[in-house]
């Protein structure tokens, strides 16, 4: 099973912090040049495990790879770029200054100029840390986590202190530098990120794997979809043969189907029956749903 | 690495109070004792201009020794930009070689401004020789201070580390009669400043200044505390950063 191909594996990987188990013996490995999502709640490990990827702490048993060496190793050779949480820049230094400072620790960074325009902070390049706004803030740190150009990129809850448009540049960029080939893994709380910024999706729940695909295998698996509409007075029989259900619920007068497949159980509502349907919305059609029923299914 | 050590001091030259602390303050007590009591001349021979010229740049050099180590090193403990650094190929042992000649750098100013002042304004003047002698030791002289003020900035969060350096500060200020002539000093307060590295620190200046050569003691107690401090500073560094 062992391959020195992946990008990132993790081996049996547990680790307690005194008492408390943080992450449960996790074992997955990532291929190179893919955008993974490691998606939790708060407290499930997220932050540990990227911890752990980047040799800033050490597992308590269990094994983390990271091309085939130890994550230490990883971090000497420049092969890692990390946006941690609680990052903080220097206050007295310019933007440019911050980028300019940790791209020459690194052996084979990328220009100065391409940093910049990468993050979108040309215009800020003159500007010292301490003045900037969150977002800008942020994209400094993205910046600064990309600018030894690393073969991985490790972000943890890069876009929590962002307004809509910051977040909307921030994924642009991020999938600009993941084009190039890169593997990145970014920690979310967030079913949309996850959804819409990733190839695949790995959910993780009181430190232990809860689910291992793609956003769409996911939301498939976990059946999380359903569609709901006035019923009234109307007869429910005959629902739970529509094609698509797993389950109908029936309650204050609203009809749920639990559904795997939502156009064909939309289509038999309309023309396999003579129901009167108001009210029409569907469900579950992010991976919310699905997320919530993972996380809850291995407590 | 240079250019790390080199962002470090511009970051601090930016520093509001840095420089009215650290690099105008020395310079202004200076002056303001020199005009008072500089005509007057020690048991030893030494003008008062001469003595105070040491003992503001002692000062001068112990401040800015400890405000260049200790709180930036809690702030970026405590604010992960040391994280930040541990995460890139820069080896962990770079960064306190960098803060080290950071802080060493940065008492130049008030060591030289200090000098300058006594030379342009007292009329201070001492044979090349002494110069020579005097300012490299009192630039190496400050290394006990620093490794204590980076023991403090590994030990203690930004909020501590503030008040801690400043009561070290003025406590190795005053012990060791940088503030006040250890002459006036009584018996136990002598016993006391004999065994502070700033007592011997400023006394290894005051020797070298008034041509007296360099007493082995006073190198012995600094080299000593030196010693002790650094390595208690990399205990403490290493505990505050190592990965477990």
């Amino acid at each position: 099973m062992r391959s020195t191909s992946n990008a990132v594996e993790f081996d049996h990987v547990s680790k307690h912090y005194g008492a408390v188990l943080a992450v449960d013996d996790l074992s997955l490995s990532i291929e190179p040049g893919t955008t993974v999502a490691l998606l939790g709640p708060n407290g499930a490990g997220k932050s540990t495990s990227i911890n752990l990827l980047l040799g800033l702490l050490l597992p308590s048993s269990g094994a983390v790879r990271v091309h085939g060496g130890t994550p230490a190793e990883a971090v000497r050779a420049g092969q890692m770029g990390a946006m941690l949480q609680n990052g903080a820049l220097i206050p007295e230094l310019t933007v440019k200054e911050l980028i300019d400072l940790v791209r020459r620790l690194y052996p084979d960074p990328l220009a100065l100029d391409e940093l910049l325009s990468l993050a979108d902070l040309t215009e800020l390049a003159g500007r010292r840390a301490g003045r900037l706004s969150g977002g800008q803030a942020q994209r400094v740190r993205f910046a600064l986590a990309v600018a030894g150009a690393p073969r991985i990129l490790l972000l943890d809850e890069p876009t929590a202190a962002m307004d809509v448009e910051s977040r909307l540049r921030f994924w642009a960029s991020m999938h600009d530098y993941a084009a190039g080939g890169r593997t990145v893994l970014f920690a979310t709380h967030q079913m949309e990120e996850a959804d819409e910024h990733s190839d695949r999706v790995i959910v993780i729940a009181r430190g232990r794997l809860a689910a291992d695909g793609t956003a769409a295998q996911i939301k498939a698996d976990a059946g999380g979809q359903a569609v709901s509409f006035v019923l009234g007075e109307q007869p429910a029989a005959g629902l739970d043969r529509l094609p698509g259900v797993t389950a109908v619920e029936v309650a204050g007068g609203t009809a749920t189907l639990h559904t795997s497949d939502p156009d064909a159980t939309l289509d038999g509502l309309y023309r396999g029956t003579a129901l009167d349907v108001r009210g029409l919305t569907l469900t579950g059609a992010d991976l919310e749903a699905a997320f919530l029923q993972l996380t809850r299914e291995s407590r | 690495m240079i250019h790390f050590a080199r962002a470090d001091i511009v970051r601090m030259l930016r520093n509001r109070r840095y420089l009215v602390f650290v690099v105008a303050f020395p310079v202004a007590l200076y002056l303001i004792n020199a005009n008072i009591y500089g005509d007057e001349t020690a048991g030893s021979g030494l003008g008062y201009n001469v003595i105070l010229m040491v003992s503001m740049a002692a000062y001068g050099a112990l401040a800015s020794s400890m405000m260049s180590s200790a709180v930036p090193l809690a702030t970026e403990r405590q604010s992960g930009w040391l994280r930040q650094l541990q995460i890139t190929p820069l080896p962990s042992w770079a960064v306190i070689v960098a803060k080290i000649s950071t802080a060493l750098a940065l008492v130049l100013p008030s060591l030289l401004l200090v000098s300058v002042a006594a030379v342009v304004q007292q009329g201070v003047s001492l044979p090349p020789g002494r110069w020579v002698a005097l300012l490299p030791a009192m630039w190496l002289g400050t290394v006990p201070f620093i490794a204590l003020g980076l023991a403090l900035g590994s030990a203690l969060s930004a909020d501590a580390a503030q008040p801690a350096s400043m009561v070290c500060m003025f406590a190795l200020a005053i012990a060791g009669g940088l503030w006040f002539p250890p002459e006036i000093f009584g018996a136990t307060m002598k016993t006391v400043a004999e065994l502070t590295p700033s007592f011997h620190y400023a006394s290894l200046g005051w020797s070298l200044a008034g041509g007296h050569g360099v007493d082995a003691m006073d190198v012995l107690v600094v080299a000593g505390w030196a010693v002790v401090l650094g390595g208690a500073a990399a205990y403490l560094y290493r505990r505050a950063t190592v990965r477990g």
